[in-house]
Protein backbone atom coordinates (compact mmCIF):
# COMPACT_ATOMS: atom_id res chain seq x y z
CA UNK A 1 0.00 0.00 0.00
CA UNK A 2 1.74 3.28 -1.05
CA UNK A 3 0.43 6.51 0.37
CA UNK A 4 -0.70 7.95 -2.61
CA UNK A 5 -3.79 10.89 -2.40
CA UNK A 6 -6.25 11.62 -4.92
CA UNK A 7 -6.22 15.11 -2.99
CA UNK A 8 -6.40 17.86 -4.91
CA UNK A 9 -7.27 15.79 -8.80
CA UNK A 10 -10.21 17.82 -11.01
CA UNK A 11 -10.65 14.90 -13.50
CA UNK A 12 -12.88 15.48 -16.84
CA UNK A 13 -15.29 13.71 -17.17
CA UNK A 14 -15.27 12.13 -20.18
CA UNK A 15 -11.66 12.19 -21.26
CA UNK A 16 -10.47 9.05 -20.06
CA UNK A 17 -12.80 8.71 -17.15
CA UNK A 18 -16.36 8.45 -16.81
CA UNK A 19 -18.92 9.78 -14.41
CA UNK A 20 -19.57 6.22 -12.58
CA UNK A 21 -15.91 6.17 -12.48
CA UNK A 22 -15.43 9.42 -10.89
CA UNK A 23 -18.43 9.41 -8.37
CA UNK A 24 -16.33 5.97 -7.43
CA UNK A 25 -13.25 7.47 -6.62
CA UNK A 26 -14.94 10.06 -4.73
CA UNK A 27 -17.56 7.50 -3.04
CA UNK A 28 -14.11 5.90 -1.92
CA UNK A 29 -12.30 9.57 -0.81
CA UNK A 30 -12.05 9.76 2.76
CA UNK A 31 -12.02 13.54 2.43
CA UNK A 32 -14.67 16.67 1.45
CA UNK A 33 -15.18 16.85 -2.47
CA UNK A 34 -16.38 19.48 -4.49
CA UNK A 35 -19.95 18.25 -6.59
CA UNK A 36 -20.57 20.64 -10.07
CA UNK A 37 -23.93 20.56 -10.61
CA UNK A 38 -25.38 20.93 -14.25
CA UNK A 39 -26.24 24.42 -13.78
CA UNK A 40 -22.47 24.98 -12.35
CA UNK A 41 -24.23 25.32 -9.36
CA UNK A 42 -20.95 23.79 -7.03
CA UNK A 43 -21.77 22.25 -3.51
CA UNK A 44 -18.97 20.60 -1.03
CA UNK A 45 -19.20 18.05 1.55
CA UNK A 46 -18.16 14.58 2.39
CA UNK A 47 -19.77 12.17 -0.64
CA UNK A 48 -20.73 8.92 1.75
CA UNK A 49 -23.29 7.38 -0.24
CA UNK A 50 -24.11 6.51 -3.95
CA UNK A 51 -26.38 4.04 -5.65
CA UNK A 52 -26.93 3.24 -9.33
CA UNK A 53 -29.02 0.10 -9.12
CA UNK A 54 -32.38 2.24 -8.89
CA UNK A 55 -33.67 3.57 -11.85
CA UNK A 56 -32.66 7.35 -11.21
CA UNK A 57 -28.90 6.99 -9.77
CA UNK A 58 -27.93 9.40 -6.75
CA UNK A 59 -25.30 10.78 -4.62
CA UNK A 60 -25.56 11.87 -1.18
CA UNK A 61 -22.73 14.11 0.76
CA UNK A 62 -22.55 16.20 4.38
CA UNK A 63 -21.86 19.70 3.73
CA UNK A 64 -18.77 21.03 5.69
CA UNK A 65 -21.10 22.17 8.63
CA UNK A 66 -22.29 18.69 8.79
CA UNK A 67 -25.65 19.11 7.62
CA UNK A 68 -27.63 16.77 5.08
CA UNK A 69 -27.64 13.95 3.43
CA UNK A 70 -28.25 16.13 0.47
CA UNK A 71 -29.01 14.38 -2.03
CA UNK A 72 -28.00 14.85 -5.70
CA UNK A 73 -28.74 13.09 -8.83
CA UNK A 74 -26.02 11.40 -11.27
CA UNK A 75 -27.72 13.22 -14.45
CA UNK A 76 -27.10 16.64 -12.64
CA UNK A 77 -23.50 16.27 -12.31
CA UNK A 78 -21.40 17.77 -14.42
CA UNK A 79 -18.16 17.31 -12.19
CA UNK A 80 -16.15 16.53 -9.03
CA UNK A 81 -13.12 17.81 -7.53
CA UNK A 82 -11.48 16.53 -5.20
CA UNK A 83 -10.87 19.68 -2.92
CA UNK A 84 -10.56 18.40 0.79
CA UNK A 85 -7.73 17.24 2.56
CA UNK A 86 -7.01 13.35 2.85
CA UNK A 87 -7.58 11.97 6.19
CA UNK A 88 -6.31 8.81 4.75
CA UNK A 89 -2.82 10.19 3.70
CA UNK A 90 0.20 9.48 5.17
CA UNK A 91 -1.55 7.93 7.81
CA UNK A 92 -0.79 4.33 7.15
CA UNK A 93 0.23 1.65 9.26
CA UNK A 94 3.04 1.54 7.51
CA UNK A 95 4.10 5.41 7.86
CA UNK A 96 4.04 5.12 11.30
CA UNK A 97 6.20 1.88 11.74
CA UNK A 98 8.94 3.87 9.13
CA UNK A 99 8.70 6.67 11.93
CA UNK A 100 8.97 4.05 14.76
CA UNK A 101 11.55 2.80 13.28
CA UNK A 102 13.84 6.35 12.26
CA UNK A 103 13.19 7.75 15.93
CA UNK A 104 15.02 4.42 17.06
CA UNK A 105 17.51 4.68 15.00
CA UNK A 106 18.07 8.50 16.16
CA UNK A 107 18.18 7.31 19.65
CA UNK A 108 19.92 4.24 19.94
CA UNK A 109 24.05 5.22 20.53
CA UNK A 110 26.32 4.75 16.88
CA UNK A 111 28.98 2.95 17.21
CA UNK A 112 31.90 4.10 18.77
CA UNK A 113 30.10 6.96 20.40
CA UNK A 114 29.65 7.89 23.85
CA UNK B 1 -17.71 -20.92 26.11
CA UNK B 2 -18.06 -18.08 28.45
CA UNK B 3 -21.37 -17.01 28.31
CA UNK B 4 -23.70 -16.23 30.98
CA UNK B 5 -26.45 -19.10 30.45
CA UNK B 6 -29.20 -16.59 29.95
CA UNK B 7 -27.54 -14.81 27.28
CA UNK B 8 -26.91 -18.71 25.68
CA UNK B 9 -30.74 -19.59 26.12
CA UNK B 10 -31.64 -15.68 25.11
CA UNK B 11 -29.55 -16.44 21.72
CA UNK B 12 -30.79 -19.98 21.47
CA UNK B 13 -34.17 -19.12 21.95
CA UNK B 14 -34.28 -16.53 19.54
CA UNK B 15 -31.89 -18.38 16.50
CA UNK B 16 -35.21 -21.70 17.37
CA UNK B 17 -37.20 -18.97 17.01
CA UNK B 18 -36.05 -17.31 13.35
CA UNK B 19 -35.58 -20.80 11.68
CA UNK B 20 -39.61 -21.77 12.45
CA UNK B 21 -40.77 -18.55 10.98
CA UNK B 22 -38.80 -19.91 8.09
CA UNK B 23 -36.33 -16.68 7.76
CA UNK B 24 -33.71 -17.02 5.12
CA UNK B 25 -31.89 -13.88 6.61
CA UNK B 26 -32.09 -12.41 10.60
CA UNK B 27 -29.81 -10.45 12.66
CA UNK B 28 -27.78 -11.47 15.51
CA UNK B 29 -25.73 -8.91 16.56
CA UNK B 30 -26.43 -4.88 15.77
CA UNK B 31 -23.06 -3.53 15.01
CA UNK B 32 -24.32 -0.18 16.21
CA UNK B 33 -21.86 3.14 15.56
CA UNK B 34 -23.20 5.97 17.41
CA UNK B 35 -19.71 8.18 16.29
CA UNK B 36 -16.70 8.09 14.47
CA UNK B 37 -14.15 9.80 16.67
CA UNK B 38 -11.80 8.82 18.48
CA UNK B 39 -9.00 9.56 21.37
CA UNK B 40 -6.71 7.25 19.65
CA UNK B 41 -5.16 7.28 15.75
CA UNK B 42 -4.19 3.51 15.43
CA UNK B 43 -2.96 2.51 12.35
CA UNK B 44 -4.53 0.73 9.82
CA UNK B 45 -7.97 2.09 11.47
CA UNK B 46 -9.84 3.44 8.71
CA UNK B 47 -12.91 3.80 11.08
CA UNK B 48 -11.24 7.20 12.09
CA UNK B 49 -10.73 8.55 8.93
CA UNK B 50 -13.35 11.05 8.10
CA UNK B 51 -13.47 15.15 7.90
CA UNK B 52 -13.90 17.47 10.46
CA UNK B 53 -17.66 17.92 9.98
CA UNK B 54 -18.55 13.78 10.08
CA UNK B 55 -15.72 13.31 13.44
CA UNK B 56 -18.10 16.15 15.04
CA UNK B 57 -20.99 14.87 14.50
CA UNK B 58 -22.76 11.63 15.76
CA UNK B 59 -26.34 9.91 16.28
CA UNK B 60 -29.02 10.78 18.73
CA UNK B 61 -29.80 8.48 20.98
CA UNK B 62 -33.17 8.32 19.22
CA UNK B 63 -31.83 7.38 16.19
CA UNK B 64 -30.15 4.90 18.14
CA UNK B 65 -33.23 3.23 19.51
CA UNK B 66 -34.99 3.13 16.92
CA UNK B 67 -32.09 1.08 14.62
CA UNK B 68 -32.20 -0.94 17.61
CA UNK B 69 -35.83 -1.81 17.56
CA UNK B 70 -36.00 -1.53 13.93
CA UNK B 71 -33.32 -4.75 13.76
CA UNK B 72 -34.39 -7.10 16.18
CA UNK B 73 -31.11 -8.11 17.05
CA UNK B 74 -30.79 -10.01 20.89
CA UNK B 75 -27.21 -8.28 21.02
CA UNK B 76 -25.81 -5.08 20.26
CA UNK B 77 -22.00 -4.50 20.10
CA UNK B 78 -21.08 -0.73 20.23
CA UNK B 79 -17.76 -0.03 18.38
CA UNK B 80 -16.69 3.22 16.74
CA UNK B 81 -14.79 5.32 17.14
CA UNK B 82 -14.40 5.39 20.61
CA UNK B 83 -18.27 5.34 22.05
CA UNK B 84 -16.90 6.43 25.82
CA UNK B 85 -16.93 9.78 23.70
CA UNK B 86 -20.19 9.67 23.29
CA UNK B 87 -21.75 12.12 24.92
CA UNK B 88 -24.91 10.08 25.75
CA UNK B 89 -23.28 6.80 26.12
CA UNK B 90 -25.01 6.54 29.55
CA UNK B 91 -28.25 6.97 28.36
CA UNK B 92 -27.72 4.78 25.38
CA UNK B 93 -26.85 1.89 27.43
CA UNK B 94 -29.20 2.32 29.74
CA UNK B 95 -31.74 2.33 27.21
CA UNK B 96 -30.50 -0.99 25.74
CA UNK B 97 -30.58 -2.51 29.07
CA UNK B 98 -34.37 -1.82 30.12
CA UNK B 99 -34.83 -3.54 26.34
CA UNK B 100 -32.98 -6.73 27.41
CA UNK B 101 -30.08 -5.93 24.70
CA UNK B 102 -27.15 -7.84 25.86
CA UNK B 103 -24.49 -4.97 25.22
CA UNK B 104 -20.61 -5.07 24.11
CA UNK B 105 -19.65 -1.76 24.45
CA UNK B 106 -16.07 -1.92 22.33
CA UNK B 107 -13.89 0.25 24.44
CA UNK B 108 -9.94 1.03 23.95
CA UNK B 109 -10.42 1.93 27.89
CA UNK B 110 -8.86 5.23 28.23
CA UNK B 111 -11.97 6.81 29.28
CA UNK B 112 -13.24 3.81 31.81
CA UNK B 113 -11.74 4.46 34.67
CA UNK B 114 -13.07 8.30 34.65
CA UNK B 115 -16.47 7.54 33.48
CA UNK B 116 -16.89 4.15 35.87
CA UNK B 117 -16.10 6.96 38.76
CA UNK B 118 -18.56 9.44 37.26
CA UNK B 119 -20.98 6.63 38.16
CA UNK B 120 -22.24 6.58 34.16
CA UNK B 121 -22.96 2.78 33.84
CA UNK B 122 -24.57 0.18 36.40
CA UNK B 123 -23.39 -3.20 36.57
CA UNK B 124 -25.89 -5.81 34.41
CA UNK B 125 -25.75 -8.71 33.23
CA UNK B 126 -26.89 -7.32 29.73
CA UNK B 127 -23.67 -5.04 29.66
CA UNK B 128 -19.91 -5.94 29.12
CA UNK B 129 -17.58 -4.09 28.47
CA UNK B 130 -15.15 -5.55 25.43
CA UNK B 131 -11.86 -4.03 25.69
CA UNK B 132 -9.48 -3.18 22.72
CA UNK B 133 -6.14 -4.95 24.02
CA UNK B 134 -4.04 -6.24 20.75
CA UNK B 135 -1.82 -8.36 22.52
CA UNK B 136 0.83 -7.65 25.76
CA UNK B 137 2.24 -4.44 26.34
CA UNK B 138 4.50 -4.20 23.69
CA UNK B 139 2.18 -5.90 20.43
CA UNK B 140 -0.65 -3.72 22.17
CA UNK B 141 1.04 -0.13 22.46
CA UNK B 142 2.72 -0.58 19.25
CA UNK B 143 -0.86 -1.53 17.29
CA UNK B 144 -2.22 1.40 18.90
CA UNK B 145 0.60 3.55 18.55
CA UNK B 146 0.62 5.09 21.74
CA UNK B 147 3.01 3.92 24.50
CA UNK B 148 1.19 3.36 27.71
CA UNK B 149 -2.62 2.92 26.60
CA UNK B 150 -2.21 -1.05 27.63
CA UNK B 151 -1.29 -0.03 31.35
CA UNK B 152 -4.64 2.53 31.30
CA UNK B 153 -6.64 -0.74 29.48
CA UNK B 154 -5.57 -3.33 32.31
CA UNK B 155 -6.18 -0.54 35.03
CA UNK B 156 -9.79 0.12 33.81
CA UNK B 157 -10.63 -3.74 33.34
CA UNK B 158 -9.29 -3.85 36.95
CA UNK B 159 -11.54 -1.22 38.21
CA UNK B 160 -14.41 -2.45 36.48
CA UNK B 161 -14.39 -5.78 37.48
CA UNK B 162 -14.15 -4.71 41.11
CA UNK B 163 -17.26 -2.65 40.17
CA UNK B 164 -18.67 -6.03 39.43
CA UNK B 165 -18.67 -5.15 35.33
CA UNK B 166 -18.53 -8.11 32.76
CA UNK B 167 -15.27 -7.63 31.09
CA UNK B 168 -13.99 -9.35 28.10
CA UNK B 169 -11.16 -8.38 25.86
CA UNK B 170 -11.44 -8.06 21.41
CA UNK B 171 -7.94 -8.72 19.84
CA UNK B 172 -7.94 -8.23 16.43
CA UNK B 173 -4.69 -9.76 14.90
CA UNK B 174 -2.37 -8.45 12.55
CA UNK B 175 0.66 -9.96 10.24
CA UNK B 176 3.64 -11.19 12.40
CA UNK B 177 1.37 -11.95 15.12
CA UNK B 178 3.93 -13.86 17.07
CA UNK B 179 1.54 -17.14 18.67
CA UNK B 180 3.32 -17.74 21.42
CA UNK B 181 3.48 -13.94 22.53
CA UNK B 182 -0.65 -14.41 22.31
CA UNK B 183 -0.61 -17.70 24.40
CA UNK B 184 0.91 -15.19 27.17
CA UNK B 185 -1.51 -12.72 26.30
CA UNK B 186 -4.28 -14.91 27.10
CA UNK B 187 -2.37 -16.29 30.24
CA UNK B 188 -2.34 -12.55 31.09
CA UNK B 189 -6.04 -11.40 30.47
CA UNK B 190 -7.46 -14.54 32.31
CA UNK B 191 -5.01 -13.75 35.38
CA UNK B 192 -6.56 -10.08 35.40
CA UNK B 193 -10.06 -12.16 35.76
CA UNK B 194 -11.83 -11.41 32.57
CA UNK B 195 -15.10 -13.12 31.89
CA UNK B 196 -13.93 -13.92 28.49
CA UNK B 197 -11.94 -13.24 25.18
CA UNK B 198 -12.58 -12.97 21.63
CA UNK B 199 -10.18 -13.08 18.49
CA UNK B 200 -10.09 -12.42 15.23
CA UNK B 201 -8.01 -11.65 12.01
CA UNK B 202 -7.68 -8.28 10.63
CA UNK B 203 -8.98 -7.46 7.13
CA UNK B 204 -7.82 -5.88 4.46
CA UNK B 205 -11.34 -3.69 3.38
CA UNK B 206 -11.23 -1.51 0.47
CA UNK B 207 -10.70 1.95 2.59
CA UNK B 208 -8.22 0.35 5.53
CA UNK B 209 -4.91 2.17 4.87
CA UNK B 210 -3.11 -1.23 5.51
CA UNK B 211 -4.29 -3.64 3.24
CA UNK B 212 -0.59 -5.53 3.15
CA UNK B 213 -0.82 -5.78 6.99
CA UNK B 214 -3.57 -7.82 7.44
CA UNK B 215 -3.54 -11.44 7.49
CA UNK B 216 -3.86 -13.42 4.55
CA UNK B 217 -6.00 -16.41 4.77
CA UNK B 218 -3.39 -19.43 5.02
CA UNK B 219 -0.92 -17.73 7.59
CA UNK B 220 -4.51 -17.11 9.59
CA UNK B 221 -4.85 -20.89 9.54
CA UNK B 222 -1.22 -21.33 10.44
CA UNK B 223 -1.61 -18.94 13.31
CA UNK B 224 -4.50 -19.74 14.67
CA UNK B 225 -3.53 -23.46 14.57
CA UNK B 226 -0.73 -22.59 16.88
CA UNK B 227 -1.96 -20.29 18.70
CA UNK B 228 -5.27 -22.53 20.16
CA UNK B 229 -3.43 -26.17 19.70
CA UNK B 230 -3.78 -27.39 23.24
CA UNK B 231 -5.81 -25.06 24.56
CA UNK B 232 -5.11 -23.90 28.27
CA UNK B 233 -8.51 -24.99 30.41
CA UNK B 234 -8.21 -22.04 32.07
CA UNK B 235 -8.67 -19.93 28.72
CA UNK B 236 -11.98 -18.53 28.23
CA UNK B 237 -13.21 -17.07 24.79
CA UNK B 238 -15.99 -15.16 24.30
CA UNK B 239 -17.26 -16.94 21.10
CA UNK B 240 -18.35 -19.78 19.59
CA UNK B 241 -15.69 -22.78 19.50
CA UNK B 242 -16.92 -23.28 16.13
CA UNK B 243 -15.68 -19.94 15.07
CA UNK B 244 -12.23 -20.69 16.78
CA UNK B 245 -12.17 -24.02 14.42
CA UNK B 246 -12.84 -22.17 11.34
CA UNK B 247 -9.57 -19.60 12.03
CA UNK B 248 -7.78 -22.58 12.81
CA UNK B 249 -8.96 -24.04 9.46
CA UNK B 250 -10.69 -27.15 11.06
CA UNK B 251 -14.25 -25.98 9.78
CA UNK B 252 -15.41 -24.62 6.65
CA UNK B 253 -17.97 -21.85 7.17
CA UNK B 254 -19.17 -19.28 4.37
CA UNK B 255 -19.76 -15.67 5.64
CA UNK B 256 -23.36 -14.65 6.94
CA UNK B 257 -22.93 -10.40 6.29
CA UNK B 258 -26.26 -9.69 7.62
CA UNK B 259 -25.71 -11.42 10.74
CA UNK B 260 -24.22 -8.53 12.13
CA UNK B 261 -25.83 -5.71 10.32
CA UNK B 262 -23.98 -1.90 10.59
CA UNK B 263 -26.31 1.10 11.21
CA UNK B 264 -24.11 4.63 11.67
CA UNK B 265 -24.81 8.18 10.46
CA UNK B 266 -24.81 7.22 6.84
CA UNK B 267 -27.43 4.53 7.16
CA UNK B 268 -27.54 0.91 7.23
CA UNK B 269 -23.69 0.10 5.87
CA UNK B 270 -23.83 -2.24 2.41
CA UNK B 271 -23.18 -5.52 3.20
CA UNK B 272 -21.31 -5.18 6.43
CA UNK B 273 -19.35 -4.05 8.92
CA UNK B 274 -15.79 -4.09 6.69
CA UNK B 275 -17.26 -3.20 2.88
CA UNK B 276 -18.80 0.24 2.48
CA UNK B 277 -20.65 -0.15 -0.74
CA UNK B 278 -23.21 1.92 0.35
CA UNK B 279 -26.13 2.70 2.88
CA UNK B 280 -29.34 1.48 3.07
CA UNK B 281 -32.41 3.68 4.29
CA UNK B 282 -33.76 1.20 6.94
CA UNK B 283 -32.68 -2.13 7.74
CA UNK B 284 -35.73 -3.46 5.38
CA UNK B 285 -34.39 -2.12 2.61
CA UNK B 286 -30.72 -3.36 3.16
CA UNK B 287 -32.18 -6.93 3.63
CA UNK B 288 -34.10 -6.41 0.74
CA UNK B 289 -32.06 -4.66 -2.00
CA UNK B 290 -28.25 -5.97 -0.90
CA UNK B 291 -27.18 -8.17 -3.70
CA UNK B 292 -26.07 -10.69 -1.30
CA UNK B 293 -24.98 -13.03 -3.72
CA UNK B 294 -21.71 -10.69 -4.64
CA UNK B 295 -20.24 -11.47 -1.05
CA UNK B 296 -18.47 -14.08 0.81
CA UNK B 297 -16.19 -16.43 -0.59
CA UNK B 298 -18.37 -18.23 -2.72
CA UNK B 299 -19.51 -15.36 -4.61
CA UNK B 300 -15.92 -14.90 -6.34
CA UNK B 301 -15.74 -11.39 -5.09
CA UNK B 302 -12.05 -10.37 -4.86
CA UNK B 303 -12.70 -8.35 -1.63
CA UNK B 304 -14.01 -11.32 0.27
CA UNK B 305 -11.30 -14.01 -0.91
CA UNK B 306 -9.18 -13.96 2.76
CA UNK B 307 -11.86 -12.78 4.89
CA UNK B 308 -12.34 -14.51 8.32
CA UNK B 309 -13.42 -11.54 10.76
CA UNK B 310 -15.57 -12.36 13.04
CA UNK B 311 -18.93 -10.01 12.23
CA UNK B 312 -18.91 -12.38 9.06
CA UNK B 313 -18.15 -15.47 10.59
CA UNK B 314 -19.41 -15.79 14.20
CA UNK B 315 -22.52 -15.54 13.11
CA UNK B 316 -22.60 -18.82 10.58
CA UNK B 317 -20.91 -20.35 13.57
CA UNK B 318 -23.74 -19.52 15.62
CA UNK B 319 -26.51 -20.39 13.03
CA UNK B 320 -24.81 -23.81 13.17
CA UNK B 321 -24.70 -24.47 16.57
CA UNK B 322 -28.04 -23.71 17.21
CA UNK B 323 -29.54 -24.88 13.68
CA UNK B 324 -28.40 -28.71 13.17
CA UNK B 325 -27.79 -31.41 15.68
CA UNK B 326 -24.25 -31.53 14.49
CA UNK B 327 -23.55 -28.36 15.06
CA UNK B 328 -25.26 -28.66 18.56
CA UNK B 329 -23.13 -31.05 19.10
CA UNK B 330 -19.82 -30.34 18.11
CA UNK B 331 -20.02 -27.12 20.41
CA UNK B 332 -21.08 -29.06 23.17
CA UNK B 333 -17.90 -31.52 22.94
CA UNK B 334 -15.61 -28.41 22.27
CA UNK B 335 -16.37 -26.76 25.40
CA UNK B 336 -16.98 -29.52 27.54
CA UNK B 337 -13.42 -31.29 26.64
CA UNK B 338 -11.92 -27.47 26.41
CA UNK B 339 -10.36 -29.23 23.12
CA UNK B 340 -10.81 -26.95 19.87
S1 LIG C 1 -9.22 2.65 19.32
FE1 LIG C 1 -10.47 1.57 17.79
S2 LIG C 1 -11.63 3.17 16.76
FE2 LIG C 1 -9.98 4.18 17.87
S3 LIG C 1 -8.37 4.41 16.36
FE3 LIG C 1 -7.97 2.52 17.47
S4 LIG C 1 -8.98 0.89 16.28
FE4 LIG C 1 -9.78 2.87 15.56
S1 LIG D 1 -16.62 -12.17 3.50
FE1 LIG D 1 -18.43 -11.29 4.49
S2 LIG D 1 -17.67 -10.14 6.27
FE2 LIG D 1 -15.95 -10.53 4.90
S3 LIG D 1 -15.82 -8.71 3.63
FE3 LIG D 1 -17.07 -10.21 2.49
S4 LIG D 1 -19.17 -9.74 3.09
FE4 LIG D 1 -17.86 -8.71 4.56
Amino acid sequence: MTDETLEGWAPEIGRGVTLEEVVDRAFDYRGNVTVVRADGAELEGFLFNRDRDVPRPFVELFDPNGDGPLRILYADIRAIRFTGKDPAAGNSYAAWLRAKEQKKRATEPTAGGA
Amino acid sequence: MSVPLSQMLTVATYVLRQRLAGRPRYPLVLMLEPLFRCNLACAGCGKIQYPAQILKKHLTVERCLAAVDECGAPMVSIPGGEPLMYPEIGRLVKELVARRKFVYLCTNAVLLRAKLEDGLFEPSTYLSFSVHMDGLREEHDEAVCRDGVFDEAVDAIREALRRGFRVTTNTTLFDGANPLRMREFFDAMMDLGVEGMMVSPGYSYSKAPDQEHFLRRQRAHELFSRMFSNPARRWKFNQSPLFLRFLMGKQDFECTPWGNPTYNMFGWQRPCYLLQEGYAGSFKELLETTRWEAYGRSSGNEKCRDCMVHCGYEPTAVHHTFGSWRGFRDSVVATVSGRL
